[in-house]
């Protein structure tokens, strides 16, 4: 049985579903994926005794692969592509219907593109970079200039220090514009389809000027927000460019090398703080939030400014509580026998929460996506303005079926891929510490404190999943 | 009777123990790391 259309407005993060039916309560299963870890802790203590991803053994794919994948027809077409898709969203926010749920530009922005990106660049590498369409736009522009100048553009020099954390600031806005700024009278209803296309076109502005002050490919890797968050993701996958050419290399050996750049700590902790967030603000904070909310309303300010503010505190919260626990395990190792200095370790250790990262986000959205991706190939594509005038493809009256996933099976996929996320995440620390303590024991003595980090993002993630399942 | 009705406000607690476990484990191993340095 199909549901075509939706009456209300549907909880956007968690799909309607049927209560769980577990064999063993939910917290069992935090102490089984802790008792994973730890076991997976002690093999890889007694195993493993030398690095294997700090050399990332790349091999090119050859190049009569590279010219089709990669060459100027292919990023001719990526490009228009992104550009295209980009406008349409742009245009159905503008002219659409305002119902989220029924205009192609909130599902397609924050949905497929948000969420499926980074499956895509752990599966594929880092294909945004060819259909990103404000690098698509620099580069055709900055190609014309020196068409017609016979010189390149001068751009200015980047300051090494600000690093990611445009990106990693931008991330937070970016979420924080999603999930905190799109509600209303106390009632969460999503972000308003002309108020993404209006931001859509801020950020373009904001970008394309970036990147002809800096220039296109330096803001992508340090500044543009989805080119380094997708880049983040792409960096735990076995396919990556060298010099224009694509290859294969070990997979996660990319990660090792992602934060030398300052600010990439803080972009993968925005990332692992805004997830939790947005999956506690339906269970666990939700009664902080209701207390702050009431709170600040009887103090007079008015409804809605008061939901964002203490949506704001929150996320603040999250990142600050998430950070907090980081740092605790990078001084605990800084304690250990033969540990470099506390500068060098806390990025050396970021990469490490990227598999936990890529968990959170397929934990708490997998269920959206598999609901989303039936509205966005069926409904939206045929009528993306939702206003039923259309059907393009012959889809319109397309609906999603919700009986595609039970209740149990959600709560399964959200545990493995916290487990998964986790011991890959407790292999790449066991990986660096071994290259970067000289004795393997002190290296395997100093995981203990990233063992406790792991443990604790496991537990607190199941636990902030089986509060908003119900 | 006992008093159940308000029980299900306090399963976050459920979730403490492994994390205190490998904190308290890991504490203890810097306590005798250091006695041993003492002894020695």
């Amino acid at each position: 049985m199909t549901i075509s259309g939706l009456a209300g407005w549907l909880p956007f993060a968690h799909a309607l579903v049927a209560r769980q039916d577990l064999p063993i309560p939910a917290w069992l299963f935090a102490w089984g994926a802790s008792i994973v870890l730890i076991v997976s802790f002690f093999a890889l203590s007694a195993a493993w005794r030398e690095p294997r991803f700090e050399d990332e053994r790349w091999r090119s794919l050859g190049a009569g692969l590279s010219r089709a994948l990669l060459g100027m027809p292919a990023q001719v077409i990526c490009g228009l592509a992104g550009v295209l898709l980009l406008g349409v969203s742009v245009y159905a926010g503008l002219r659409g219907t305002e119902a989220p749920d029924r205009n192609f530009a909130i599902t397609f922005l924050f949905v497929t593109v948000w969420l499926g990106f980074p499956v895509l660049s752990v599966l594929l590498g880092n294909v945004f970079k060819m259909f990103n369409p404000w690098r698509a736009v620099g580069r055709a522009v900055g190609g014309a200039f020196e068409a017609i100048a016979g010189q390149r553009f001068a751009h200015a020099v980047y300051p090494e220090r600000l690093g990611r954390w445009p990106a990693a600031i931008g991330l937070l806005a970016f979420v924080w514009l999603e999930i905190v700024y799109g509600v209303s009278g106390g009632v969460a209803v999503g972000l308003e389809p002309h108020s993404a296309a209006v931001a859509a076109l801020l950020y373009s502005g904001y970008t394309l000027t970036m990147m002809a002050v800096f220039g296109v490919e330096e803001w992508c890797e340090r500044g543009e927000i989805f080119s380094v968050y997708f880049g983040m993701f792409s960096r735990l996958g076995a396919f990556s460019v060298r010099d224009g050419r694509l290859g294969r290399r070990r997979p996660l050996s990319g990660a090792t090398s992602w934060a030398t750049i300052p600010g990439s700590t803080a972009v993968v902790l925005a990332s692992i703080a805004t997830t939790s967030f947005d999956g506690g603000q339906e269970g666990v904070f939700k009664g902080g939030i209701e207390k702050g909310y009431d709170w600040l309303v009887e103090g007079g300010l008015e409804k809605t400014a008061s939901l964002r503010l203490t949506d704001t505190f929150f996320i603040a919260l999250c990142f600050a509580g998430v950070a907090l626990v980081y740092l605790a395990g990078v001084r605990g190792m800084a304690s250990v026998k033969g540990a470099p200095p506390l500068r060098k370790l806390t990025p050396g250790f970021a990469h490490t929460l990227i598999p936990i990262a890529f968990a959170y986000l397929v934990a708490h959205y997998f269920s959206l996506f598999v609901f989303q991706e039936q509205a966005q190939f069926g409904y939206l594509l045929s009528d993306p303005l939702g206003n039923a005038h259309t059907d393009l493809f012959g889809t319109a009256s397309w609906g999603i079926d919700f009986k595609v996933l039970s209740a149990n099976a959600i709560w399964y996929v959200q545990v493995a891929a916290l487990v998964i996320g986790h011991v890959v995440g407790l292999v790449l620390a066991h990986d660096r510490a071994t290259a970067w303590w000289g004795d393997y024991r002190d290296a395997a003595r100093s995981q203990y404190w990233m063992l406790a980090v792991m443990v604790a993002f496991t537990c607190f993630g199941l636990y902030l999943l089986s509060a908003a399942n119900g | 009777m006992l008093p159940l009705a308000h029980v299900g406000h306090w399963t976050w607690a459920l979730y403490l123990p492994p994390i205190l476990i490998v904190i308290g484990s890991v504490v203890r191993n810097k306590l005798a790391e250091r006695s041993r340095g003492r002894d020695e």
